[in-house]
């Protein structure tokens, strides 16, 4: 039974291609594409969309897509209803909660308020604390909100911390580790498991193999 | 803006969507009634307690609340059993089990935003209560109503004792093992282990749990998998139940998850989905749950499952329909409406118009 897969577009598409590709796939549609929304794949009956990383999760949650390759960050945000069966160890970064130095979160007696991209992550971290905070959403740079004095402090995505160190903002804690994750569509799981847990096979075979190469 | 628009989650059925969806509640029916079970209607409204009740981690924002007139909770039924479960228990108790109840009814969930889910669904189903070896029985229901649909299918069954027993075993019993387990989130169930400290054996064995599903031969890596004599006897009856239905010849479509472990709490024994090619969720759920009843004071064993109607509307092609129209000049109004009345007796539908024409003409035309 030919099979879809749902691939987010922009930073983790190149690595994702480039695994599929070890993995022996033929990806060279994606690779060249021009205006093209659908790639099929030249060697097994797959074809492949790309997508944003919250459509993602909505196409494989309907089914539209039966395997999708999406980073943590957006799980976290979006949906639950689908398998999460890989971690590919690709585009990592992590949550993290950042403040201007002088703002002590952790200890402030009083409201404390908090700018992300994020609501469900910061909630649910600072729940996870005891703490109960006031989630302020903020949609880009969202280093400028407490030096503006928006909010107390921040949870956000950080890579390598620049940006938050140009900003003057210290890391106070992290909250949890990101990485682009496949996810299956849980009647595809069923109806095509063959097809379905090659595809899974293969990409954690490649994993392992990146993974002792680094070491 | 609130003249045109529905409420978030809520849709609108027409034409076909109803006739296909109609068609397939009547199949469906007729099953459960071949059967021997018999219709139960409940309100819409139940107070909010009864759920409470039923489920000891009832999940709050997801029901449509507000208060009667004495300021008491009060919800949109949120699914049929646990109405079924408290009629059962207050109008049964002096007529002797078994019982066996169907109903069709919609249910109500608030879903997230923007998600194209549905608030309101139709949910079709049957429980059997206070029959202890019902499994079968139900199976095979739910077996002939998947077949029914005429498309390809598949239904997995599972057995919640067997992630039970075991997690009571390592001491690991808990709502967020099992719900790692059941969303095969396989690098969260992971961090969960090693952050619980858990040794060797059970780490092996629940990070293979959640790929324990396939044909009936992961009954036997199961039963590899089983280190003592409560989690073997689990695997046995369901080998034993797959046997039954070998034997019957109604094995081909069916599968098992061992992995499959959702409100392990509320279900007590098996466990299963339906799932039909081109729709992306379950369409069948049903399951073993002992405990319920005794939860509204009748301490009897039951089993049951729905299936969701309106997520197969789009898989029901349904035959075009013919109809007669009879069409007439004004001034032959009494006698078009008197023909029309003469070829009722003959066609399902008969559909009279006006014409210019000077004549009463009769033509056959699709609905």
């Amino acid at each position: 039974m030919s099979i879809s897969i749902a691939l987010t577009k922009g930073r983790l598409e190149k690595q994702t291609v480039s695994m599929l590709e070890q993995c022996g796939y033929g990806v060279e549609a994606l690779k060249n594409k021009g205006r093209a929304l659908v790639f099929p794949d030249s060697v097994y009956d797959i074809s492949y969309f790309l997508v944003k990383s919250n459509d993602c999760i909505t196409y494989v949650e309907h089914g539209v897509a039966d395997i999708g390759v999406v980073g943590k960050d957006t799980l976290i945000e979006g949906g639950q209803d689908y398998y999460e069966l890989l971690d590919l160890e690709i585009g990592k970064c992590k949550f993290i909660v950042a403040s201007l130095p002088e703002n002590e979160i952790f200890n402030k007696v009083g409201h404390i308020k908090i700018g992300t991209k994020y609501p469900t992550v910061a909630k649910n971290y600072f729940l996870s604390k005891g703490m109960d905070v006031e989630i302020i959403k903020i949609d880009g740079s969202v280093e400028l909100a407490p030096i503006l004095g928006l909010c107390d402090g921040i949870v956000d995505i950080m890579e390598t911390g620049t940006t938050l160190k140009e900003n003057g903002l210290v890391v106070l804690d992290t909250v949890c580790d990101i990485s682009a994750r496949v996810i299956v569509n849980k009647a595809s799981y069923k109806l095509k498991r063959k097809e379905i847990m090659k595809v899974i096979t293969d990409l954690e075979r490649m994993v392992k193999e990146n993974a002792s190469n680094n070491c | 803006m609130e003249k045109v628009q529905l409420p978030e989650g809520m849709r609108d059925l027409v034409l076909d969507e109803c006739r296909n969806k109609r068609w397939l509640q009547n199949k469906i029916e007729t099953i459960f009634d071949s059967y021997g079970y018999q219709e139960i209607m409940s309100p819409t409204i139940e107070y909010y307690a009864t759920y409470a009740n039923a489920y000891e981690n009832i999940v709050e924002e997801d029901k449509y609340k507000f208060f009667d007139q004495n300021g008491r909770i009060l919800m949109l039924r949120s699914d049929m059993t646990v109405p079924i479960a408290r009629v059962c228990s207050t109008k049964f108790k002096d007529t002797k089990p078994p019982y066996r109840f169907r109903y069709t009814s919609n249910v109500y969930k608030v879903r997230q935003k923007f998600r194209g889910k549905q608030s309101e669904v139709t949910d079709c189903g049957i429980e059997c209560i206070g029959l202890d070896h019902s499994n079968l029985e139900v199976l095979l229901c739910a077996i002939d109503v998947l077949e029914s649909l005429n498309c390809p299918y598949t239904l997995e069954i599972g057995n919640v004792n067997f992630f039970k027993k075991a997690s009571s075993y390592f001491n690991l019993s808990s709502e967020k093992l099992s719900d790692l387990i059941n969303r095969k989130s396989m690098v969260e169930l992971k961090e969960f282990l090693i952050q619980n400290n858990v040794s060797q054996k059970a780490y092996e064995f629940f990070m293979k749990l959640p790929f324990l599903s396939g044909d009936a031969s992961v009954l036997d890596e199961a039963l590899e998998l089983s280190f003592n004599d409560e989690i073997e006897a689990v695997v046995l009856s369901l080998k034993h139940l797959h046997q039954m239905l070998e034997k019957m010849g109604v094995s081909q479509h069916i599968s098992y998850d061992l992995g499959k472990v959702p409100h392990y709490k509320y279900y007590t024994g098996i466990i299963f989905e339906g799932y039909v090619s081109g729709i992306g969720t379950s369409i069948l759920n049903g399951g073993r749950y002992d405990s319920l009843l005794d939860k509204f004071g009748y301490d009897l064993p039951a089993c049951g499952f729905s299936v969701k109607l309106d997520s197969l509307i789009d898989v029901i092609h349904l035959e075009p329909q013919k109809k007669m129209v009879v069409y007439f000049p004004i001034s032959k109004q009494v006698e078009a409406y008197m023909k029309a009345k003469e070829l009722r007796k003959e066609y399902q539908c008969v559909e009279c118009r006006i014409y210019d024409e000077n004549i009463i003409t009769v033509k056959e035309e699709m609905r």
